[in-house]
């Protein structure tokens, strides 16, 4: 077994992430609670971008990455190649993406270029460690792809941005640049989110839920369509090939029911059959991801009279779609259960068979997560109509009430990681352990 | 006051440390495969819900604590196999009525 020492310095890396995380997350939504009328601007507008660098840089890249630090050598049943690039990771990550939004935001190009090679570097760091990680563990299955392929078209994904970014500075490309900004988000959102929950759900949701895969088929149909869909989709927007985007639109449509089908089957199995409140988040979050995927179907879709015009269905519905109807409620349940595991990890652990010690869902406050993300949830109804309809009432209805279970969902997980100090940690009163 | 040779003490002691993520004991959870004592020679033999469960390390120090606090215990011996793996249907009664399963 592990020795001591490396038992309690497991952990230190993710929380780290999961905590810059939650900190983002509150930046976000304050930038949204606070300018809700910047979902009425075109998603080209600077600030538009530098929302969506707050939300997804910020909040979700952050969340994501942490977790596969943590969930990797698990999965994989190694260790991380090197915590040391990790934590260099950490730094650059933790010092270039407030960068990022900021020259978004004042929109200064210098300032952009200097950020995002930091953040770059940290994103080379954490796909190189991935890589080895994978390599280490000598593993091959659907969990091994995808975090081999998420990390790699993360690391493109950024590379696209600088590409993009640069060419509004020199102009070296004749490629029109709002095309190029899709596929770089496209990037991003299919072949780092969508390929990492391909693989990671099926380890997530059998893990928490005591289930089991019996059958690997659908997760590894939906991985390799949503892989194939994303290298016909990447051409098929950058230079405006409509079929060709449709049909990559399609086989990754395809592929994310594929795996939902496969999660769902898992369910099915489950030992534990009261889902707990991040669980049920995670779910929602697939689905709301199928959602948005059926969404952006018929963006590309030919003939129909839906496109960018605002005041109508249009990127910007899409995009709110994905980011509050998909990847957050994704990543809250992912956070919903990495963090009081990891806080147990380092709080509890060394007690075990000392004393009675709580388990890691007994440091959370269930009623507190339930309706923080029920309210996150919720709020996408709102938004999703202010944008549609550009009614700013509906925009703040739903802003609020997405910073409403937002502090919620802060709040419980300040609790949780509250423990980590044990000055503030619970009284044993809490545990749920039976003692001699 | 039994001693360790009593393997119910033993058991009992096992039922201490819980998992961390479902709050079941890890005797209900199906991980202690076997237990042996012998005037104060404690072997346990014990697997992992996965070969690299997160909180395994912790559960494998916790039970050979747990064991070592035991009045009388001299050598303790805890074997951690995954031959046979664990699998869900070794869940207890009682583990599977916290999970839910059974009403």
């Amino acid at each position: 077994m592990m020795s001591g020492s490396w038992l309690a310095a497991q952990g230190r890396l993710p929380l780290a992430f999961m905590s810059l995380g939650l900190a983002w997350l509150v930046i976000a939504t304050g930038l949204l609670a606070v300018e809700p009328r910047l979902l009425a601007l075109p998603h080209t507008h600077p600030r538009v971008i530098a929302l969506t660098h707050a939300w997804v840089l910020g909040v979700f890249v952050t969340v994501a990455c942490g977790a596969v630090y943590q969930l990797a050598p698990v999965a994989l049943g190694t260790t991380l190649a090197s915590e040391r690039h990790g934590w260099w990771h950490f730094g650059l990550h933790a010092a270039g993406v407030p960068g990022m939004v900021f020259s978004f935001w004042r929109w200064d190009l210098v300032l952009l270029a200097h950020c995002g090679f930091a953040v770059g570097v940290g994103v080379l760091l954490f796909s190189v460690n991935t890589w080895r990680t994978v390599r280490q563990s000598g593993r091959d299955g659907t969990v091994a792809r995808s975090l081999t392929l998420a990390a790699g078209w993360l690391l493109a994904t950024v590379v696209a941005g600088l590409v993009l970014a640069a060419n509004r500075y020199w102009n070296f490309l004749p490629i029109d640049p709002v095309a190029l900004l899709r596929a770089h988000a496209h990037l991003g959102l299919v072949g780092f989110f969508v390929t990492l929950l391909q693989g990671v759900g099926f380890q997530l949701v059998p893990m928490f839920t005591l289930g089991e895969v019996r059958d690997w088929r659908l997760p590894n149909i939906g991985l390799w369509l949503s892989q194939a869909g994303l290298v016909g989709l990447m051409p098929g927007l950058a230079w405006h090939l409509g079929p060709l985007a449709l049909l990559g639109a399609l086989a990754i449509t395809t592929g994310m029911i594929c795996s939902a089908a496969g999660v769902r089957r898992a369910l099915a199995t489950r030992r534990k059959r009261a889902l707990d409140p991040g669980t049920r988040s995670f779910l929602r979050g697939g689905l709301g991801a199928c959602a948005s995927g059926l969404a952006g179907l018929a963006l590309v879709a030919p003939g129909l009279p839906w496109g960018s015009a605002p005041g109508g269905f249009n990127a910007m519905v899409y995009a709110v779609l994905v980011v509050a109807g998909g990847l957050l409620p994704c990543v809250a349940g992912m956070m919903c259960k990495i963090v009081p595991f990891l806080t147990w990890m380092r709080a509890y652990g060394p007690r075990v068979g000392r004393g009675p010690t709580p388990s890691a869902s007994a440091l959370t406050h269930p009623g507190i997560e339930r309706w923080g993300l029920g309210l996150q949830f919720a709020a996408v109804a709102p938004l999703l109509f202010g944008v549609w309809r550009l009614n700013e009432s509906w925009l703040l209805a739903g802003a609020w009430m997405l910073a409403a279970g937002t502090l919620l969902f802060v709040a419980d997980m300040l609790a949780v990681l509250k423990h980590l100090w044990p000055a503030f940690g619970p009284t044993p009163a809490r545990a749920t352990a039976s003692v001699l | 006051m039994n001693t360790p040779s009593d393997a119910a003490v033993v058991w009992n002691a096992l039922r201490s440390i819980p998992d961390p993520e479902f709050g079941v004991n890890i005797v209900d959870l199906g991980l202690i495969y076997s237990v042996e004592c012998h005037d104060g020679d404690i072997a346990v033999t014990m697997t992992l819900t996965t070969e690299s469960c997160p909180s395994g390390g912790w559960i494998y120090e916790g039970a050979k604590r747990a064991l070592a606090g035991l009045p009388g215990a001299k050598n303790i011996e805890v074997a951690m196999v995954f031959d046979p793996p664990w699998t869900p249907a070794m869940l207890s009664e009682e583990a599977n009525r916290q999970l839910g399963r059974i009403a």
